[in-house]
C-alpha cells in the first residue's frame, strides 16, 4: 500500500468537487457581484431530485432510476432550472440593491430551499445507492483507488474544459466575459443583461447538479444539511481564488481539497476532529495576507 | 424627421443637476461637435442619449422613436452606439473579442468579417495585435479599439466622447480622418465631444456649446473658433448669446 | 444654539428609553395575560433582543455584516455552563475541564458577566485579525470564524460535551431577568451609537474619502464596536443556556445566524429601533407559526403546518423586505421624542 499516491488521488477528487462548486459561485459573482449563499442548496436540491419524496431512511430512486445517459442531462437541466428560477423570483428584483443586500437575500433563499427539502423529505439522512459499482477499487501506482475517484477527477477536468470552451468560443460566453468586466459598457454594445445573467445562473446551476451527482455517488447519503457544508468550503475557495476569478476558484478548490486531505492525514489523531477549524483558520490567514485572493493578479482581473 | 431629437432634457445625480432643459436636433448624416468646459455635462448628455443614465425630465427621440426609459441594450438595437470617455475597453478580452462584443445585435452576420477587416485596415496596429489582451494596449491604441468596437455594431448614429483625449496630434488626425471617411462611406450621423475648437473647426461641422448643464451656443464650428463665445463659455461670467 | 444641542442629546436618549418602555409593556402584558408557555416565549424574545441589539452595535455602526456572532453567543453560553453547573455534573459530562472551571460554582449573575467578558475577549483577538479586512471579505471571514467556533465546540468532547447536549443548567432566565439584560443592552447600544467612536464609524460609512484618510482609526473603532457587541452577544448566549436549561452546539450555527440576521434586516439595519422592531415583529410571527406547526383545530379537522414551514415563511418575508423595503420596516429611522419640537416622529 502506497500512501502518497493515495493521498494525491484523495486530494484531487475532493479538490475537484470543491473546484466545481466554487466555479458555480464565482461565475455568478463575476457577472453580477452576487455572493450566492444559496448555491449549496442548489446542490442539495439536485441530490434530492434523484429520489422519491419520503421520510424513510432508505431512499427509493426516482430520477435516480433512469439510465445515466438520461439521468445526467436531466439533472443538469434541473440544476439550471432551479438556479434560473431563483434569479427570476429573487435576484432580478434586486438589480439595484447593494452587494450586501443581495448576499443576505441569497442566504435567506438558501434557507427557504433547505426547509422546502425538510418539509418534503424530513431531516433524516437517507441512504442513496447511485451507481454503487463505481466504488470498486482499481489499482494505480501501487495505490488502490476507487474507480469513482478517477471518474471525479476526470469529470472535473471535463467540466472545467467545457466551461472554458463555452466561455471562450461561444457568443454567450463572450458576452458573459464582457459583462463580468464592465456590465454597463457591455449593455451599451447591445449585450442583453437578462440573457447574460440567466445564462450565468443556468451554468452555475448545472455545475451544482454535477457536484450533486458526484457527491451522492461518493457518499451514498442524501442529507438536507449537505448543501450548507459544501457551500461553506466552496465559498471559501471562491474567496481565496479571488472573488469572480474562474481559474482562481478552480485552483483554490484544489488547494483546499489538498489542504484538508493533508491535514486529515498528518494531524495527530486527537486533533483530527478539529480539522475544519484549522482549515478555516488558514482561510482567514490567507485572506489577511491577500485580501483580493491568492490567485488574483495584482492589477487586472484574470483571464478566463 | 430628425435623426436625433433632444427636447428639454434634464439629468441629475442625486441632488446634483448635470443637465437642465437641453434641446437640439441632429439631422441624418450631420456631424456635430459638443464642446464646453469640464463639468459642463457633455458626457452626461451622451450617457443620457444612450440610456446609461436616466433623464429626470424631457424627451429623447431617434427617428421619432422615444428613447426615455428604454434600457441601453434596446437603444443599441436602434442603431445608436457610444464610444465612451475613458474608452472602457474590455481589458481581459482580446482585441478581436472586443470588436465582436457588439456584433450580436447585427442581422447581417456575413458582413461582420469584412467589417473587422475594415477596422484593421483603418487601424493596422489593431490587426497586428488582434490576439493580445486589450488591457495590454497603449492608451492611443485603446482609443482606436474603442472606436472600432463602436463601428462594429454597424451604427447609424455614433456618439464619441473626447476621442482626442491623451492622443498624440498625428494620431488625433488619423482618428478624425477615419471617422470622417466612415461617415462619408456609410452616411453615419456623428456626435463628437471635442474640447479643441480649433480641431473642430478644421474637421468642420456644427457645434453645440454647453456650460453648466445648459446649451449656450449652437452654430458652425468654424465660426465658433473665431468668436469670443467659446472663451466666454469657458471662462466668462455672463451667459453667451447664440452664435447663429 | 447650546440649548438646541442639549435638546438634540436629550432627544437621542429618548430612543432607548422609548424602546425599553415598549419592551416593558410587552413583558408586563405577557406576564399578566399570558400562560407559562407565553412567558417562556417572551423570555426567548427578550434574549433575541439582547442578541440582535448586541449584533446591531457592530453591524449597524460599522456597516460590516457579521455572520460570526452566533459564535460569540456559543462562547458565552458554554462559559456560563462551565461556571454554574454543579461540579458533580461537570465531572460526569465534561471530564476534561480545567480544575478551576471544574470546581467553579458561581452565582448566575457574575457568570453571565464573565460569559460576556470571555466573548468580548475572543472578539478582541478574532476581530484584531478579521477587521483588517473590509467589505465582503470581512463578512466572509466572520463566516469562517463561525465555522471555527462551531467545529471546536462540536468536537471538544471532554470540555463542551461535543454534539451531545449539556443538561442541568439552572433555568433562571425568565422574562424579567431577560428584560433586565435586554434593557441594559439597548442602553449600551444607544450609548455606543452616540459616543465619539460610534459617530465616527457611522460618519465614515457615508463618506468613504474621509474613512480612507483616517483608516487606522476606523480599524480601532470597528474593533471597539465588535468587542462591545460581542459582550452582549455572549451574555445573550448565557441567558439562552439558562432559559432552556440545555446546551447544544447546533443551537449556535446557521439557524440562529439566519433568524437574527433576518430580524435585523426586516427591522432595518440602519437604526437601533429597527433592531428591536425586527425582533418583536418576527418573534410574534414565529410564535404564531410555531403554534400552527403544532396544529390548529378548525371544526372537525386539525390543520398543522409541517416543520420547516416557519423558516420558509420567515425566509420569504426577509426576501420580500429586502426587495420592497431594502432599508427595513423602520427605514433606518429612530423612534424618538422631539424635545422642544413637535413631538414624536
Ligand atoms: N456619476 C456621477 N455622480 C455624481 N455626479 C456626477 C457623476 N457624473 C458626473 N457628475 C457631475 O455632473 C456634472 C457633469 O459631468 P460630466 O461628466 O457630464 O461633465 P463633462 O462635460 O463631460 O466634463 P469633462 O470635460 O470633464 O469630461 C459634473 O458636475 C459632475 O461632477
Ligand atoms: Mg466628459
Amino acid at each position: 500500500m502506497n500512501a502518497i499516491p493515495q493521498l494525491f488521488f484523495d486530494a484531487m477528487s475532493l479538490g475537484g468537487i470543491y473546484a466545481m462548486a466554487a466555479l458555480g459561485i464565482a461565475l455568478i459573482f463575476g457577472v453580477m457581484k452576487l455572493v450566492n449563499f444559496a448555491h449549496g442548496e442548489y446542490i442539495a436540491f439536485c441530490v434530492f431530485a434523484l429520489i422519491v419524496p419520503s421520510t424513510d431512511a432508505v431512499a427509493v430512486m426516482f430520477l435516480g432510476k433512469a439510465p445515466a445517459f438520461l439521468l445526467i442531462p436531466t439533472l443538469l437541466l434541473i440544476g439550471a432550472a432551479v438556479a434560473v428560477a431563483s434569479e427570476f423570483f429573487v435576484f432580478r428584483h434586486m438589480r439595484n440593491a447593494t452587494p450586501v443586500a443581495m448576499m443576505i437575500s441569497s442566504f435567506a433563499l438558501g434557507f427557504v430551499i433547505q426547509n422546502i427539502l425538510l418539509v418534503v423529505f424530513s431531516s433524516r439522512p437517507k441512504a442513496v445507492s447511485l451507481w454503487p459499482e463505481l466504488n470498486q477499487p482499481v489499482s494505480i501506482a501501487g495505490a488502490s483507488i476507487p474507480l469513482l475517484q478517477l471518474i471525479v477527477i476526470l469529470s472535473t477536468l471535463i467540466v472545467v474544459v467545457t466551461l472554458a470552451v463555452l466561455l471562450k468560443r461561444t457568443r454567450i460566453g463572450l458576452e458573459m466575459r464582457a459583462a463580468a468586466e464592465n456590465f454597463t459598457m457591455a449593455r451599451l454594445l447591445g449585450v442583453r443583461a437578462n440573457v447574460v445573467i440567466t445564462g450565468a445562473f443556468a451554468l452555475s446551476g448545472a455545475l451544482a447538479a454535477a457536484v450533486a451527482l458526484i457527491m451522492v455517488t461518493q457518499t451514498g447519503v442524501a442529507d438536507i444539511r449537505m448543501g450548507g457544508q459544501i457551500m461553506l468550503v466552496a465559498f471559501i475557495a471562491t474567496v481565496i481564488g479571488g472573488l469572480g476569478s474562474l481559474p482562481g476558484a478552480v485552483a483554490a478548490g484544489f488547494l483546499i481539497g489538498a489542504a484538508s486531505v493533508i491535514l486529515q492525514g498528518f494531524l495527530p489523531l486527537e486533533a483530527r476532529p478539529f480539522r475544519d477549524a484549522f482549515l478555516f483558520t488558514l482561510v482567514i490567514v490567507s485572506l489577511l495576507l491577500r485580501p483580493e485572493g491568492l490567485f488574483a493578479p495584482r492589477s487586472s482581473k484574470p483571464r478566463v | 424627421m430628425s435623426k436625433l431629437g433632444v427636447f428639454d432634457v434634464s439629468v441629475r445625480y442625486g441632488k446634483v443637476p448635470a443637465l437642465t432643459d437641453v434641446s437640439f436636433t441632429v439631422e441624418e448624416g450631420e456631424r456635430m461637435f459638443i464642446s464646453g468646459p469640464n463639468g459642463a455635462g457633455k458626457s452626461s448628455l451622451l450617457k443620457a442619449i444612450c440610456g446609461a443614465v436616466p433623464t429626470t425630465h424631457g424627451r429623447i427621440e431617434v427617428d421619432g422613436d422615444m428613447l426615455n426609459g428604454r434600457s441601453p441594450e434596446v437603444i443599441a438595437r436602434l442603431g445608436l452606439t457610444m464610444v465612451p470617455e475613458g474608452r472602457e475597453i474590455f481589458g481581459t478580452l482580446t482585441v478581436e473579442e472586443n470588436l465582436r462584443v457588439g456584433t450580436g445585435i447585427r442581422p447581417d452576420k456575413p458582413a461582420v468579417e469584412t467589417d473587422i477587416d475594415e477596422v484593421y485596415q483603418s487601424f493596422p496596429i489593431l490587426g497586428e495585435r488582434r490576439h493580445t489582451n486589450a488591457g495590454a494596449l497603449s492608451g492611443g491604441q485603446q482609443q482606436m479599439l474603442a472606436i472600432g468596437r463602436g463601428l462594429m455594431t454597424n451604427p447609424k448614429l455614433m456618439l464619441v466622447d473626447e476621442p482626442s483625449l491623451g492622443l498624440a496630434p498625428n494620431i488625433v488626425d488619423q482618428v478624425y480622418d477615419t471617422l470622417v471617411n466612415l461617415q462619408n462611406d456609410r452616411g453615419l450621423t456623428l456626435i463628437i465631444v471635442e474640447q479643441s475648437s480649433a480641431r473642430a473647426a478644421r474637421v468642420g461641422g456644427r457645434m453645440v456649446l454647453l456650460r453648466g448643464g445648459s446649451v449656450v451656443g449652437d452654430g458652425d464650428a468654424a465660426k465658433f473658433a473665431e468668436s469670443d463665445l467659446l472663451k466666454e463659455a469657458y471662462f466668462g461670467q455672463n451667459k453667451a448669446e447664440d452664435a447663429t | 444654539m447650546a440649548q438646541s444641542h442639549k435638546q438634540k442629546r436629550l432627544s437621542a436618549w429618548s430612543t432607548p428609553l422609548l424602546l425599553i418602555a415598549i419592551l416593558l409593556v410587552f413583558t408586563l402584558l405577557v406576564t399578566v395575560l399570558g400562560d407559562k408557555p407565553l412567558a417562556r416565549m417572551a423570555a426567548q424574545t427578550l434574549i433575541r433582543v439582547t442578541f440582535v441589539v448586541g449584533l446591531w452595535i457592530f453591524v449597524g455602526n460599522s456597516g460590516v455584516v457579521s455572520f460570526g456572532h452566533a459564535g460569540y453567543m456559543a462562547i458565552g453560553a458554554y462559559c456560563s455552563a462551565w461556571l454554574t453547573l454543579r461540579p458533580q455534573m461537570k465531572g460526569m459530562f465534561l471530564p476534561d475541564l480545567w480544575p478551576f472551571l471544574a470546581n467553579a460554582e458561581w452565582h448566575v449573575f457574575p457568570a453571565a458577566v464573565a460569559s460576556g467578558l470571555l466573548a468580548a475577549f475572543v472578539a478582541l483577538i478574532s476581530g484584531a485579525a478579521i477587521l483588517r479586512l473590509t467589505g465582503i471579505a470581512a463578512s466572509i471571514a466572520t463566516f469562517a470564524f463561525l465555522a471555527i467556533v462551531y467545529t471546536i465546540y462540536s468536537s471538544w468532547e471532554g470540555v463542551t460535551g461535543a454534539t451531545s447536549s449539556v443538561v442541568g443548567l439552572t433555568r433562571y432566565a425568565n422574562q424579567w431577568v431577560t428584560f433586565g439584560w435586554a434593557s441594559v443592552t439597548v442602553l449600551a447600544a444607544a450609548w455606543y451609537a452616540n459616543s465619539a467612536s460610534g459617530l465616527a464609524l457611522r460618519a465614515s460609512r457615508e463618506d468613504e474619502v474621509a474613512a480612507d484618510a483616517s483608516g487606522i482609526n476606523m480599524y480601532r473603532h470597528r474593533l471597539l464596536s465588535l468587542v462591545v457587541s460581542a459582550f452582549f452577544t455572549g451574555v445573550a448566549g448565557a441567558l439562552f443556556a439558562h432559559s432552556l436549561g440545555v446546551l447544544n452546539p447546533n443551537s449556535f450555527y446557521l439557524g440562529i445566524t439566519f433568524i437574527t440576521l433576518a430580524m435585523l434586516v426586516v427591522g432595518g439595519i440602519g437604526s437601533l429601533t429597527g433592531a428591536v422592531t425586527g425582533v418583536l415583529v418576527l418573534s410574534i410571527i414565529i410564535e404564531a407559526l410555531v403554534r400552527m406547526e403544532r396544529g390548529m383545530t378548525i371544526g372537525e379537522t386539525t390543520l398543522a403546518l409541517p416543520t420547516g414551514a416557519q423558516e420558509i415563511i420567515i425566509g420569504i418575508i426577509m426576501i420580500l423586505v429586502l426587495i420592497i423595503r431594502p432599508a427595513g420596516l423602520t427605514g433606518g429611522r429612530e423612534l424618538r421624542l422631539r424635545i422642544g419640537g413637535r413631538g414624536q416622529t
